[in-house]
C-alpha cells in the first residue's frame, strides 16, 4: 500500500525508536485516524470512569470540556464534566482520574473564576497517591508566561504524589485539532492489559498566529472638552481582509517609549546598539529593549534579582526599571546586562473591536481608553494606551485577532441587551453595525454608562441615527456625575427590571463589557435582584436562575 | 386681508396653551436639544435653547451632538430682587449655570449654560423663592421695565408698582407653565385657561412696556412698544403720557426694516384708564399686526402702515374714552447715578458699575461680595436698564456695614475710578452664545473703550460721559441706535459706526461709517473728539455736535 519511498522511511524511522515510543505512537496515530473518522465507528478499548475538570474564562475550556466528555461518553465511558469555579476542592481525595483543562490568563495567572480552586491546590499539602491525571493547558504564544497555569497545576499535583499519565499538553490560540488528538490519545490510552505507559513529551505544535498589517487611518478623542480623560477611536485599514467577526478583539503587542529607553541607556551608561545573545540570536540591547522585553512595573521577584546583581537590599516593591535604575544605580555598567534573563516579554494588551466587518471593508475599529495613574505625584499613563492614544494618523501597527467564540451575537431574530459602560462600548457598536446592516429582526437594547452627559457620550450622534430609525429599541444612560447621587448602569437595569425580566423571559440574550470589577459583578448583582423582584422565585432560586443563564450562554461576558 | 401665516404662527396656535411636546422633548434622554417646534415654545417660558458656537465643528468630529444648552431669562418687573433671592439666585448660578449672573438691558438678569435636564430643577428653585420667568420671552409682552431709582422722586414706589401691575395684566392664561416644570396637576376646568388677550395665537410679535420718571429716561422709553412717562406735579402722580411704537430692531440688507422712536400720542390720569389703554394697544396689535412676516410684524409697523391716528382712533373705540392732550415734562438725563445717594426718606442706595452686568468673581469679586452684603439681610438688590446694580434701601445706621464690605473687596474703587464712558458703556451678550450674533458684544467692548479712552484723555474729555454701545449684530439689544457713538456687528471684528445720536434717547443716530474696523473706528473717531473738544462750550454733548455738523462725516 505505501509507496516504495515511503516504506523505506518508515522501516528507518522505526529501527531509530525505542518500544515505548513505538506504543505512544500506535497511541498517536490511533488518535489522528479518530480525529477523522465518525466517532460511531471507533473501537472503544475497556474504559474506566474519569472526570474531566475545566478552568476558563472566555469559555474555550469549557467547550473543549463539554465536547470531550460527548466522545468519552460515546465511547463507552463513564464521564463526569465540572468547573474549577463550582468544584469542591476536597473532591479530589474521590477522584481516580482526572482530566485538566485549564486556560491561563492575566500574566501566567489561571482564569478569574479558577482562581479559588487553584490558590487551595497550590498551598495544599493533602497527598494524592491514588490520582492519574492529565493536563491540557490553553495558552497564547504571544504571552511570555504560556500556558503557566496549567504548568502550575501540573506540576503540583505531581508533587502531591499524583501520577501525570501524560506530560502536560500545551495549546496556542488554534488549539482545536490538537486538543483532539491528545484527548482521543488519551481515551485510547486506557490499557487493555497492564503495559505501563510513560511517554515522551508530545511536541509543542506552535501554531503560526497571524499577524496583520494596518495603518491608522483615523484618531479621535471622543471626550468633549470637559471631560476627565481621555478615549480614542481609532480606525486601522488594511491591505487584505481581516478575519475577525462582531465580539472578537484585537491583539497588539506595545513597544516601550523612545525617550524612557533614552533615559534608561544614559543612567546605565551603556551603548544601545551593542549586541547580544537573546532566545538564540544576537540582537542590539535598542532591539530588544524596544521591542521585547517589559520595562513596566517590574515584579517584586525581578526587583530583588536585581537587588542580588548589585549587592544592595531594595524593599520588595513593584516599579518601573526606569524608577529602580535610578533610585539603586548600577556601580558598573554589565550589571545591567545581568539583569536582562530576568526580564520577561511584553504582554500583549486586547482591544474589543468596535466595527463590524459586515459595513467595514479593510477596516477594524477600536475604542481605547488611555489609562492614567499617579506615582508619588507624577502623572503615568499605560504603556499600550498611551502609545495608541499618541500615535499619529498615517502610523503603522502590526496586530492579530483574539477571537472570543463565546461572545457571539445570537440569531437574528433573538432579542438582546447589550450593557457596555465606558469602554465597554466597544463590541456593543460592532454588534449594533452588524445587526443593523443585516437588518435582523430581534430588539436591540443598549445600556450604557459613563461620566458626563455632554462629554463622554461615546458615538452619541451613531446612537441617536439607531434609535430614530429603530434599530435600537431602548436606549438607557447612567450618568455617574451628572447629579450628587451616584448613578451606573446596574442602578438603571433596577429600574427597568421588570420590563428587563419580561425581554429574558422571551429569549432575550444578555452582552456585558467593560471593566470586570466592581463594574460587572454589580450589574449581575442586579440583574439577580431584577429577577428575584419580577419572577416571583426565591432569593436562592433566582440565584439559581442567574447562573443557568450563565453556564447556558445566555449571558456573555467579555470583561476585563 | 389674508396672509400666508408664518411658521411659528402655525406652532403657537397647535400648542394648546404653549404646552407643544415639551414635556417629550425633556424625557428623551438621547440629546440635550429639544424638538423643533418645542424651540418656539419655550420661549413663551422664558427660556431660549443655545449651543456653544466655538465647540460645533469640533464635537461634530467627536461623533458627539454640539453642546446644547438653555439661556433663562427671569420675569422682574422693575428689577427688584430681595436679600433671600438673592442668596438663593447666588446658589441657583454656581449649581444649575455657567455661575455667571448677567444683568440684561431689560432689568433683569439671565442665567446661561443650563442644561435640559437641570430645566425643573432651576424653576423648581425660583419657584421656592416666588420667582418665575414667564412670559420672559416670546410673543407676548415682557419684562416691564421702571426707572430704577429710588431717590427719582418721592413717588417712585408708587410708580414702581405699575410694573408689577402691568405685567400680571399681561400674562398668559395658560397653567402649561407649572404643569410643565413645577409638576403641577393640570387645572380642573380647561375653560379657566381661556385668554381673552391672547387667544390661541398670543401676538405678533414680541412687546415690550417701559416706565420713565422723569428728569431721568434711564430706561430708554421711546425705544418700547409701550412707553409711559410719569407726569408729576409738587409730587403727586397726576398720570401718564403714552408713547407708542417704538423699537430697534433692523436686519442687514433689508430696507423695510429700520429703528423707530416711540409716538406719544396722549395721556391718561387714573390707573384704570391707563391700564385699559395699555390692554387695548395690544389688542389692536394682535388684530393688526403682520402675521405673515416676522420682520415686519412689531407694533412699530403696525403702525406705520395704518397711521399713527388711525391706530389711536382703533384704541380709543376700544377704550371707550378718548386719550387727553399730552402733558409737558422734561428729559435732563439717562444714566445710573453711581455711588451713594440718599433719598427722600434717608434711606440709602449704592450703585456699582458691574461692566456689560456680567456679575462674576473676575477681576472683581462681585459674586462674592453681593453674597456677603445679601446675607447681611440689609440691603435689597435692584436691577437698571443698563445692565447695572442698585444695592438698595440701606438704613443710615446699616449704611457703615455695607460699605466696608465694598470697600474691602474693592467695588467702591473699581467703581470711582473707572470713567464716565466707561461706566455708562453697553454691550450685547453677542459671541459664544447669541445664535445670533455676527460679531463679539460683552467681550470686546471693554476693551475698545480702553483704547478710546486715551484719545479722551489727550482732548481732555475723560469726565465726558459720552454715550458709547455695542451691539454684535443689527438686533439692538444694547440699543446703539440711540448712542452717541453706536456700533453694530456685521462680520466677526467689523462693526457699522453709528454717529450723531443724543445723549438722552431722544434722537436716533446716523448710520455713518460701514463695516469698519477696529483700527478704523479709533482713526474715524480721533479727529472727531478733537474738535470736539475744541468746540466743547457750543454744544450739549458730542452727539449733537455730530448732529449739527454732518459734513464732519467723511464717506471715501
Ligand atoms: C440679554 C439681552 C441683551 C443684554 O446683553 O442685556 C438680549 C439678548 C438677546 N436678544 Fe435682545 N436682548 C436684550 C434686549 C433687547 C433690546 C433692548 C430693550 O428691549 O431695551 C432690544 C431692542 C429693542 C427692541 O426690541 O426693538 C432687543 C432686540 C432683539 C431682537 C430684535 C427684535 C426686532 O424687533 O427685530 C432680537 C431678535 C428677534 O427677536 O428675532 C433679539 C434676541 C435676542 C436673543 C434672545 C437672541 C435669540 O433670539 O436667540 C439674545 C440672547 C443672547 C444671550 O445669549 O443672552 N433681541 N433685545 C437683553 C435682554 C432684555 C430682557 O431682559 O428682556
Ligand atoms: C478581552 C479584553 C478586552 C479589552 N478591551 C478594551 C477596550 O475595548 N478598550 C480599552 O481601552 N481597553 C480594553 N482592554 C484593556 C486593555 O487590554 C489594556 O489592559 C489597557 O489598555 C491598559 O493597558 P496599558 O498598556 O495601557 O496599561 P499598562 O501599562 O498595562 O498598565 C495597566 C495598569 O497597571 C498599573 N501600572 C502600570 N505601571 C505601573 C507602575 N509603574 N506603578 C503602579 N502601577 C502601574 C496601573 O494601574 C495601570 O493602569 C481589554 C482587555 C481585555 C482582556
Ligand atoms: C487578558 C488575557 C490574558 C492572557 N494571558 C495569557 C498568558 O499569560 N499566557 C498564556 O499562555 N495565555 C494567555 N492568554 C490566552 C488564553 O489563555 C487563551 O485565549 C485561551 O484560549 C483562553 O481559554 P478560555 O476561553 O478557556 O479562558 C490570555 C488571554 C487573555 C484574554
Ligand atoms: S444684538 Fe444681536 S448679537 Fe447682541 S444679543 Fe442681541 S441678538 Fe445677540
Amino acid at each position: 500500500m505505501l509507496s516504495e519511498g515511503k516504506l523505506r522511511t518508515l522501516n528507518d524511522f522505526i529501527e531509530k525508536i525505542s518500544k515505548e515510543e513505538l506504543i505512544w505512537m500506535n497511541g498517536y496515530i490511533a488518535g489522528l485516524i479518530s480525529a477523522t473518522i465518525p466517532k460511531e465507528t471507533v473501537s472503544t478499548s475497556s474504559l474506566k470512569k474519569f472526570t474531566i475538570l475545566y478552568g476558563t474564562d472566555t469559555g474555550n475550556s469549557k467547550k473543549l470540556a463539554i465536547e470531550f466528555s460527548g466522545i468519552g461518553k460515546k465511547q463507552g465511558a463513564k464521564v463526569k464534566v465540572a468547573g474549577m469555579d463550582t468544584y469542591k476542592p476536597e473532591e479530589l481525595a474521590h477522584e481516580k482520574n482526572l482530566v485538566i483543562i485549564l486556560s491561563t490568563h492575566g500574566d501566567g495567572d489561571p482564569p478569574p473564576s479558577s482562581k479559588k480552586f487553584f490558590d487551595y491546590l497550590m498551598s495544599s499539602e493533602v497527598k494524592y497517591p491514588n490520582l492519574e491525571f492529565a493536563v491540557l493547558a490553553l495558552g497564547d504564544t504571544s504571552y511570555p508566561m504560556f500556558c503557566k497555569a496549567g504548568e502550575d497545576v501540573h506540576e503540583k499535583l505531581t508533587q502531591l504524589g499524583a501520577q501525570a499519565i501524560f506530560p502536560i499538553q500545551r495549546c496556542d490560540l488554534e488549539y482545536q485539532s490538537i486538543a483532539s488528538t491528545w484527548f482521543q490519545t488519551y481515551i485510547n490510552s486506557f490499557p487493555a492489559d497492564e503495559i505501563e505507559t510513560t511517554l515522551p513529551i508530545a511536541p509543542k505544535i506552535n501554531t503560526g498566529k497571524k499577524y496583520y498589517h494596518g495603518i491608522i487611518k483615523t484618531k479621535i478623542n471622543l471626550n468633549g472638552r470637559t471631560a476627565n480623560k481621555e478615549t480614542n477611536h481609532i480606525e486601522i485599514k488594511t491591505e487584505e481582509p481581516v478575519m475577525y467577526e462582531p465580539g472578537d478583539a484585537l491583539g497588539i503587542i506595545p513597544r516601550n517609549k523612545k525617550s524612557v529607553l533614552e533615559k534608561i541607556f544614559t543612567t546605565v551608561n551603556v551603548d544601545p546598539n551593542l549586541s547580544v545573545p537573546y532566545k538564540g540570536s544576537g540582537h542590539t540591547l535598542l532591539d530588544i529593549f524596544t521591542n521585547r522585553l517589559n520595562i513596566a512595573y517590574l515584579k517584586e521577584s525581578q526587583v530583588q534579582k536585581y537587588a542580588e546583581i548589585i549587592g544592595q537590599s531594595i524593599p520588595k516593591v513593584r516599579m518601573d526599571l526606569i524608577d529602580l535604575l535610578n533610585i539603586y544605580p548600577v556601580s558598573k555598567p554589565y550589571q545591567f546586562i545581568e539583569l536582562i534573563p530576568s526580564l520577561t516579554e511584553i504582554l500583549p494588551r486586547l482591544y474589543s473591536i468596535c466595527s463590524s466587518p459586515q459595513v467595514r471593508e479593510n477596516e477594524v475599529h477600536i475604542l481605547v481608553s488611555k489609562s492614567t495613574f499617579v506615582i508619588d505625584g507624577e502623572k503615568r499613563y499605560g504603556l499600550c494606551s498611551e502609545m495608541l492614544s499618541d500615535f499619529e494618523e498615517g502610523t503603522e501597527l502590526e496586530f492579530y485577532i483574539h477571537k472570543n467564540k463565546s461572545f457571539r451575537l445570537p440569531s437574528p431574530e433573538t432579542d438582546i441587551i447589550l450593557i457596555g459602560p465606558g469602554t465597554g462600548m466597544a463590541p456593543m457598536r460592532s454588534f449594533i453595525e452588524e445587526r443593523d446592516s443585516s437588518g435582523a429582526s430581534g430588539r436591540n437594547w443598549l445600556i450604557f454608562g459613563e461620566q458626563h452627559f455632554t462629554s463622554d457620550f461615546f458615538y452619541q450622534s451613531e446612537i441617536q441615527q439607531y434609535a430614530s430609525t429603530g434599530t435600537l429599541h431602548h436606549v438607557d444612560l447612567a450618568w455617574s456625575r451628572d447629579q450628587k447621587e451616584k448613578i451606573y448602569v446596574q442602578h438603571r437595569i433596577a429600574e427597568k427590571g421588570k420590563e428587563i425580566y419580561e425581554w429574558i423571559k422571551q429569549g432575550a440574550h444578555i452582552f456585558i463589557s467593560g471593566t470586570r470589577s466592581p463594574m460587572s459583578e454589580d450589574v449581575e448583582k442586579a440583574m439577580i435582584d431584577v429577577i428575584y423582584a419580577h419572577s416571583g422565585k426565591s432569593a436562592p432560586e433566582s440565584e439559581a436562575y442567574w447562573n443557568e443563564l450563565k453556564e447556558s450562554g445566555i449571558y456573555k461576558a467579555d470583561v476585563y | 386681508m389674508s396672509v400666508v401665516l408664518s411658521q411659528v404662527e402655525k406652532i403657537k396656535m397647535k400648542s394648546d396653551g404653549l404646552r407643544g411636546t415639551l414635556s417629550q422633548s425633556l424625557e428623551d434622554n438621547l440629546t440635550g436639544a429639544i424638538r423643533e417646534d418645542d424651540q418656539s415654545l419655550i420661549k413663551h417660558h422664558g427660556m431660549y435653547q443655545q449651543d456653544d458656537r466655538d465647540q460645533r465643528d469640533e464635537r461634530a468630529q467627536k461623533k458627539l451632538e454640539w453642546l446644547y444648552s438653555f439661556m433663562i431669562r427671569l420675569r422682574l418687573p422693575g428689577g427688584f430682587l430681595t436679600p433671600a433671592q438673592w442668596i438663593a439666585m447666588h446658589h441657583i448660578a454656581g449649581e444649575h449655570s455657567t455661575g455667571v449672573i448677567k444683568i440684561t438691558t431689560r432689568q433683569t438678569i439671565q442665567l446661561h449654560g443650563i442644561l435640559k435636564s437641570h430645566l425643573k430643577p432651576t424653576l423648581k428653585d425660583f419657584a421656592a423663592q416666588r420667582l418665575d420667568s414667564i412670559a420672559a420671552c416670546g410673543d407676548v409682552n415682557r419684562n416691564v421695565i421702571c426707572s430704577a431709582h429710588p431717590k427719582e422722586s418721592k413717588i417712585h414706589e408708587e410708580v414702581f408698582q405699575y410694573a408689577d401691575k402691568i405685567s400680571t395684566l399681561a400674562l398668559p392664561k395658560s397653567n402649561g407653565y407649572y404643569e410643565i416644570w413645577l409638576d403641577r396637576e393640570p387645572l380642573l376646568k380647561k375653560e379657566d385657561e381661556t385668554d381673552p388677550l391672547y387667544q390661541d395665537r398670543y401676538l405678533p410679535r414680541k412687546f415690550k412696556i417701559a416706565i420713565a420718571i422723569p428728569p431721568n429716561n434711564d430706561v430708554d422709553v421711546f425705544t418700547n412698544d409701550i412707553g409711559l412717562i410719569a407726569i408729576i406735579e409738587n409730587d403727586k402722580l397726576k398720570g401718564f403720557n403714552i408713547s407708542i411704537g417704538g423699537g430697534l430692531g433692523t436686519t442687514h440688507g433689508n430696507k423695510e426694516t429700520y429703528p423707530r422712536l416711540g409716538t406719544v400720542i396722549g395721556f391718561t390720569d387714573t390707573e384704570e384708564k391707563t391700564l385699559k389703554a395699555i390692554y387695548e394697544i395690544m389688542t389692536v396689535q394682535r388684530d393688526h399686526g403682520n402675521r405673515g412676516d416676522r420682520k415686519q410684524a412689531r407694533l412699530k409697523y403696525t403702525i406705520d402702515k395704518m397711521g399713527v391716528d388711525q391706530f389711536k382712533a382703533e384704541v380709543e373705540s376700544r377704550c371707550g374714552f378718548k386719550f387727553e392732550k399730552e402733558r409737558s415734562y422734561e428729559f435732563t438725563e439717562r444714566t445710573d447715578h453711581f455711588g451713594w445717594l440718599q433719598n427722600h426718606e434717608g434711606k440709602w442706595h449704592y450703585t456699582l458699575f458691574i461692566e456689560n452686568g456680567r456679575i462674576a468673581n473676575e477681576k472683581v469679586a462681585f459674586k462674592t461680595a453681593l453674597y456677603e452684603i445679601a446675607q447681611t439681610g440689609l440691603a435689597n438688590f435692584r436691577f437698571t436698564a443698563n445692565q447695572k446694580l442698585i444695592v438698595s434701601d440701606i438704613s443710615q445706621k446699616n449704611k457703615k456695614k455695607i460699605e466696608e464690605i465694598l470697600y474691602r473687596y474693592q467695588i467702591i474703587s473699581h467703581t470711582e475710578q473707572a470713567t464716565p464712558m466707561r461706566r455708562n458703556a453697553i454691550a450685547c451678550v453677542a459671541m459664544n452664545t447669541c445664535p445670533l450674533a455676527l460679531a463679539e458684544g460683552q467681550r470686546y467692548l471693554p476693551t475698545l473703550v480702553g483704547k478710546i479712552e486715551p484719545l479722551l484723555a489727550k482732548y481732555e474729555l475723560l469726565d465726558d460721559p459720552i454715550s458709547i454701545r455695542m451691539t454684535g449684530c443689527p438686533n439692538g439689544c444694547g440699543r446703539p441706535y440711540v448712542a452717541e457713538i453706536g456700533l453694530v456687528g456685521t462680520s466677526y471684528g467689523h462693526y457699522n459706526l453709528h454717529l450723531g445720536g443724543d445723549r438722552l434717547g431722544l434722537r436716533l443716530n446716523m448710520k455713518s461709517y460701514e463695516s469698519v474696523n477696529e483700527e478704523q473706528i479709533l482713526s474715524i473717531l480721533d479727529p472727531l473728539l478733537q474738535q470736539y473738544s475744541v468746540k466743547k462750550k457750543e454744544f450739549s454733548s458730542f452727539g449733537d455736535f455730530i448732529y449739527q455738523n454732518p459734513q464732519l462725516i467723511t464717506k471715501e
